[in-house]
């Protein structure tokens, strides 16, 4: 009856035994079940501890499920759309046309030694995936109650998949720029192989903000006000209209204390081969890895009220 | 022989707000900053102390489930049902108690919990399976089979907005239907479509409940319980009232709702 099996709690994918358990008290099960019982449970139930970890075991479990609402999003996302996907290209297009006529032509705005539309369309970009990033991984949670309220999976999984999404309009986005290099005559240089860290960086401050945003806003439905206001301000006060070296040398500091100032300004370094500034690169990304960790686990720490104050 | 869901004095207890009558859904932070600000203490004591307008949706909860067996649980509206099914699923945290689940759990609270009435049938089959925990192979394979079962071939690539809701249910259902865990927690949802679709679940029900599967079923039809359950539970204002065969829980809650 005890027949032992290997399984583990959290491999509970494994196919049941053949060891059969016998036939419940109550005797009028017609079938002798298949499935012999694991040593210990798979799933435990109760309050939870003051501490939290991370349970990456079953976010590993579920990452199916991460690939399938990402999918969703990004399906969703222009359906019934007469250019689909072109919108991803569209609107920073006109965005750079019309911030180029007024701030590169009009306002003769300096842009570090490189044409004004490459310069701001590089920025504007990496502000676009990290900016959508974080207001729909911020709203992502309560987009999601009827998922929330009815089933059960790490809630990670939501605001994760909304901010991957977001990789694909910047990948579609990015194509104009590859147009604009080439246009501009830029040539390929090692530098490039900083992008793929710089997108990381970019990637995992949006995420840790999407994700601290979004437990917030389940509680506090101000965060659904605020987050466009913050990201609004936000774009002022990072370098993307404008380079960093506008602002007065002795000012420089504040403008780095924001993350985001290194990361763009090492997106354009890499891109235009110019010098990285490796002191704010590396302020970026401890900020990044501090955030990413502190939301992360007051995520964890809030999740399990969500179902009831959603 | 050894239970397969152990339930050991599962409690469950939901924070009401005493002043304003209703229940605190979500605060503005001003609001909180306020009441912060009036009583600094006012959370901690809030916590240590039994309030009256708390309510304990489930209270000392205690039951043994053995493996391949059907439980049902019934009860008037607000005896807690709902709520412990939820705990059982793993939606809410207990206040306190403890349960142990010794197989792979899927719940069934609704039927199309995750569908997305912009994607197409097929695209949702694919959805809906992952959310209720399927892998993306399950199902690959148990693809065509859902299909059939739900009778939407000819729509599967249709977006289920344009569904009829009929349709829209059957297709919900089929995918539930298909879900192959150790441990099925369901609540309610077998009673969709018309009459025919309806014995077509039935009878699926029937299949799933003597394939072995582990169940815990809460429904208002009685006679569904005594159909397809063995033991039943009746929950009395967050109690269990009564535990035993099917047959005489039921009779027993007929005796109290008639007189």
């Amino acid at each position: 009856m005890d027949s032992v099996t290997t399984e583990m709690p959290g491999e509970s994918e494994a196919v049941p035994q053949n060891g059969s358990t016998g036939l419940p008290e109550s005797s009028s099960v017609s079938s002798a079940n298949p499935y012999s019982l694991p040593e210990k449970p798979v799933v435990v139930i109760g309050a939870s501890k003051p501490w939290v970890s991370l349970n990456l075991r079953d976010l590993w479990a579920y990452r199916e499920l991460l690939y399938f609402l990402a999918w969703r999003d990004v399906k969703v996302r222009y359906k019934q759309t007469l250019l689909g996907a072109a919108w991803a290209i569209i609107q920073p297009l006109v965005t750079m046309i019309i911030f180029t006529y007024f701030f590169g032509v009009l306002a003769r705005m300096p842009s570090e030694g490189v044409p004004y539309p490459i310069f701001f369309y590089a920025g504007l970009t990496l502000w676009t995936f990290f900016s959508n990033a974080v207001v729909s991984g911020g709203n992502s949670l309560i987009g999601n109650t009827n998922l929330i309220t009815k089933v059960y999976f790490p809630r990670l999984i939501i605001p994760s998949a909304s901010v991957s999404a977001g990789l694909i309009d910047f990948i579609i986005a990015s194509l104009l720029l590859i147009g604009l290099l080439i246009y501009y005559d830029f040539a390929v240089t090692w530098a490039y192989l900083m992008l793929v860290p710089l997108i990381l960086v970019t990637t995992l401050l949006a995420l840790g903000m999407g994700i601290w945003f979004s437990a917030l806003n389940v509680r506090y439905r101000d965060v659904r006000y605020a987050l466009p206001f913050v990201i609004q301000i936000w774009l002022f006060v990072s370098p993307i209209i404008y380079p960093s070296s506008l602002v007065p040398q002795e000012w420089r500091w504040v403008m780095v204390l924001n993350p985001l100032t290194g990361i763009i300004e090492g997106y354009r370094s890499s891109l235009f081969g110019q010098d990285f500034q490796w002191g704010p690169l590396l302020y970026s990304t401890i900020f990044t890895l501090v955030m990413f960790v502190y939301a992360s686990y007051s995520f964890r720490r809030m999740e399990r009220h969500f179902a009831e104050f959603i | 022989m050894k239970p397969i869901i152990k339930v050991e004095n599962l409690s469950k207890r939901f924070r009401f707000n005493p002043s304003e009558h209703a229940s605190v859904r979500y605060d503005t932070l001003r609001e909180s900053l306020v009441k912060a600000v009036r009583s600094p203490f006012g959370g901690l004591r809030r916590m240590l102390r039994d309030n009256d307008a708390d309510l304990w949706a489930i209270r000392e909860i205690s039951f043994d489930v053995v493996p391949g067996e059907v439980l049902g649980i019934i009860g008037p509206n607000g005896a807690g049902k709902s709520t412990l099914l939820k705990v059982l699923s793993r939606i809410i945290e207990p206040t306190s108690g403890r349960a142990e689940l010794y197989g792979r759990v899927a719940s069934l609270l609704e039927v199309g919990t995750g569908f997305h009435p912009d994607l197409s049938g097929r695209e949702n089959v694919y959805l809906n399976g992952a959310v209720l925990g399927m892998r993306r192979r399950e199902i690959d394979a148990k693809f065509d089979e859902i299909v059939a079962f739900a009778e939407v071939e000819k729509f599967i690539d249709t977006a289920v907005k344009r569904y009829s809701s009929g349709m829209y249910l059957r297709l919900a259902f089929a995918v539930a239907a298909h879900l192959n865990p150790e441990i099925l927690i369901v609540d309610e949802v077998l009673a969709v479509g018309d009459a025919s679709f309806q014995r077509k679940c039935l009878g699926k029900m029937d299949d799933v409940t003597r394939s072995g599967r582990t169940v815990l079923f809460v429904t208002h039809g009685l006679g569904m319980i005594t159909q397809l359950c063995q033991r039943a539970v009746l929950l009395r204002d967050g109690r269990v009232s009564m535990i035993g065969p099917a047959a005489e829980v039921v009779d027993h809650y007929n005796a109290i709702w008639n007189s």
